[in-house]
């Protein structure tokens, strides 16, 4: 009975374990892919010219679904509070970005019908009817990246910025945001209130390096960015640290922009023609200026293949597509050589992450499977006492004719009964509190005043609650080999014993 | 060397129907680092359907032999005089292993002091175990029916036809050691080794014990080997052993 409790306990521990850490493993990819898409053609700085043409290439693929072009840069931002903070700015085209990744469904200050997951008293101010309309409209706005000027009402070009960014945003406990109003330092010490809501009239100031066609940063550029709504992606650090801006103020701003070039080169038609420098009174030979166009650069372009398709072959697909792009602006694109490594699907991107989640469960697992490896010891010290007890029926046996591995076969047998019993109970007790964890959470702190995992503090509002039917499989498997191993040695301890000592054992 | 002892040695010499022979065997047992020697070469003859029983001290050796000749234990190996263990013509200390749990699995018959009967199990369970070694759990089904028949027969012969499904803590000692008889006799065997089967139960239950395993043997042929204290038990018996000092005496005296 006892060992069965303890193959139970340990199998149920590590499907728990297994399960929350996986599902949080889960959820973080999940929130890492949403502002991603699944594959990012990307050169950095200087970006890379004929995007739009790249992109009707892509999109004409059947493997594709959608393209969009975006800025990666970073800068400075100025938040309300006069404070200055470092910022990951993205500069996109809001209606294809939503069409690649999941930007639409990231907006937080939206018009909500139910209440997020722990908000049983419906406190999120979301929710509130009569702010339904301003909610549907700032949603639309954050969407479509434009706001309503708060004076003059004239539609003008915003960013969308993430939730944590301005620290305005007071986390509760039941996972949402109160808007709190920032106070603004003063240089005599004091502070004054600046009544702001950042979807309605907040906004920012972005200050960033231009650089020239090289790629060298030559001044730096700043702007003010109305703000249009707030989004979560679900990862913190995307959220306190990353505005999106419309693709034409980034484009402007950093000089990737549509612009005219003027070339001051020899004059073909005559080689011998010179002319005197009105400056110096040099002669020289005469030059003529061609006048062109350089095209809009970028430094992403994000793809989304279409629904069902496999990460690799998306990308060796674009890798083929880029190639004849490259070949067909070939001396005004990077080379498919250079582009080799740089065509990244959304699990290189956040790598980094993954790994780091990967390895973080991977310890969790492994000491939980440290601890629960003593159960093998358990089982071993409970079988070879019961086994110890026995010694006499063991003799019996032996006089009855019973064989050694007869006797060994009895005690493994038995220690596999309660190896598949314990791990059956211990899968189904496991299967029962992941399912029902944040229910069993809730009460906890309801009871006790004991909460784990406060939304406050961490970023996920709920704990996952899915159960991988492999994973129970797996642990269940675990489990009976426990008992077995652990009841192995008592067993062949047991089946070695000579008969007569065991007979006369006392 | 076998003493000659009122024409006969320690048992017929002679016969094909010898059922079990002890020739030169010693046993030594040790004790941490002391050797304690218990059987200073024994030998001894039982015939087909013989009574024979083994009379001795405490710590004569009695129960050693019995170990011996059930091949729970095997003699001290000695080259110049190499013991044997005979169970009709087939010399137990040149089996293996896995014949010897055979033979105590077909062969022969184990009654205990303390009856050793298995707590966990019926009584009617305790009997039939024996049968389920014999054919090993899967050949068991087979022989399931056979086994049950034979174990209720033995347990009504016994008096015990009331008590099938109760455990060994529920019954009385004479009732537990006639269980320990039934599953000794589960399997047909053609010797019994009783190990002071009435030592543990008084003078009526034992003697009621007694009289089940005579009217056994007497109705099967049985070829009994009991070891006891007892001297009245031993009057009944065909022949009496008597061991001291690790060795036979008959009961005239002579010293094999």
């Amino acid at each position: 009975m006892l060992a069965m409790v303890a193959v139970m306990l340990s199998v149920a521990t590590i499907l728990i374990t297994w399960s929350v850490m996986g599902g949080f493993l889960n959820a973080l990819i999940d929130s890492g892919r949403t502002l991603v898409g699944d594959v990012a053609i990307v050169w950095p700085n200087v970006g890379f010219a004929h995007y739009d043409d790249l992109i009707e290439r892509l999109e004409e693929d059947p493997m594709i679904e959608a393209a969009t072009p975006t800025i990666e840069t970073f800068g400075l931002i100025k938040l309300p509070d006069d404070r200055i903070e470092l910022i990951s700015i993205k500069g996109i085209s809001a209606e294809s970005y939503s069409q690649v990744t999941g930007f639409a469904d990231t907006m937080w200050w939206k018009a909500i019908d139910e209440p997020t997951p722990k908000d049983y008293k419906r406190e999120d101010i979301r929710l509130d009817p009569q702010y339904q309309q301003i909610f549907e409209d700032m949603e639309s706005n954050g969407i479509s990246m434009t706001r309503p000027h708060p004076k003059t009402g004239a539609i003008e070009p915003a960013g969308v910025i993430g939730i944590e960014v301005t620290g305005l945003n007071q986390r509760q406990d039941w996972g949402g945001y109160y808007p709190m109003p920032p106070m603004r330092a003063l240089p005599d010490g004091g502070a004054e209130r600046v009544d702001v809501f950042m979807p309605r009239e907040g906004t920012v100031g972005i200050t960033i390096l231009a650089l020239d066609s090289e790629g060298h940063p030559i001044d730096p550029v700043t702007q003010t960015i109305p703000i249009a709504n707030e989004f979560q992606s679900g990862l913190y650090e995307v959220d306190q640290g990353t505005i999106f801006v419309p693709l034409d103020i980034i484009q402007r701003m950093l000089r990737l922009d549509e612009a005219k070039r003027v070339e001051i080169v020899k004059d073909d038609e005559n080689p011998f023609a010179v002319e005197v420098d009105p400056v110096t009174g040099e002669i020289g030979p005469k030059m003529k200026e061609i006048i062109g166009i350089d095209p809009a650069r970028v430094t992403t372009v994000l793809v989304s293949g279409v629904e069902g398709s496999e990460l690799e072959p998306v990308r060796a697909r674009i890798r083929e597509i880029y190639a004849q792009f490259a070949l067909d602006h070939a001396g005004e694109v990077p080379s498919s050589f250079q582009m080799e490594n740089q065509i990244r699907t959304w699990e290189d991107l956040n790598k980094t992450m993954i790994s780091a989640v990967k390895k973080e469960t991977g310890l969790v697992l492994f000491i939980f499977g440290i601890v629960s490896f003593t159960t093998v010891f358990l089982v071993l010290a409970i079988f070879w006492s019961m086994a110890t007890e026995k010694t006499k029926d063991i003799g019996v046996l032996r006089a009855l004719g019973a064989t050694t591995p007869g006797i060994a076969w009895l005690w493994i047998r038995y220690g596999a009964v309660i190896g598949i019993v314990g791990s059956v109970i211990g899968t189904a007790v496991g299967y029962w509190i992941v399912s029902d964890i944040n229910a069993i959470h809730d009460w906890m702190g309801r009871t006790f005043n004991f909460v784990i995992w406060d939304p406050k503090q961490y970023y996920f509002i709920e704990i996952p609650s899915d159960v991988d039917p492999m994973k129970a499989a797996i642990v269940f498997i675990v489990g009976v080999m426990t008992c077995v191993i652990g009841a192995a040695i008592p067993a062949i301890h047991s089946a070695r014993m000579d008969p007569v000592k065991a007979l006369r054992f006392e | 060397m076998v003493a000659q002892t009122n024409n006969s040695t320690n048992g017929p010499t002679d016969g094909n129907d010898l059922k079990i022979s002890v020739r030169s065997v010693r046993k030594t047992y040790r004790l941490g680092r002391v050797r304690v020697p218990v059987l200073h070469g024994v030998d001894l003859d039982v015939k087909s359907g013989e009574w024979v029983t083994i009379l001795g001290a405490s710590g004569s050796g009695k129960s050693t032999l019995l170990h011996l000749m059930g091949g729970l234990d095997r003699p001290d190996k000695d080259s110049s005089n190499p013991p044997s263990v005979k169970f009709e013509n087939r010399d137990l200390t040149k089996q293996s292993k896995r014949a010897l749990d055979r033979y105590r699995a077909d062969d022969i018959g184990f009654v205990f002091q303390f009856y050793h009967l298995l707590p966990e199990l019926s009584v009617l369970q305790n009997v039939t175990i024996g049968s389920m070694i014999k054919h090993g759990r899967l050949g068991y089904r087979n022989h399931r029916a056979e086994a049950v028949e034979r174990a209720e027969s033995l347990l009504e012969r016994f008096g015990l036809s009331h008590r099938l499904k109760h455990r060994p803590a529920e019954l009385s000692g004479g009732e537990r050691q006639r269980v320990a008889i039934a599953r000794a006799l589960i399997n047909e065997p053609s010797l019994l080794l009783a190990d002071e089967p009435t030592g543990n139960l008084d003078l009526k239950t034992g003697e009621s014990i007694l009289e089940a395993i005579i009217e056994h043997r007497q109705s099967a042929g049985l070829t009994l080997v009991m070891v006891t204290h007892d001297e009245r038990i031993a009057e009944r018996a065909d022949r009496v052993i008597r061991l001291v000092d690790g060795l036979v005496v008959e009961e005239n005296g002579t010293i094999s």
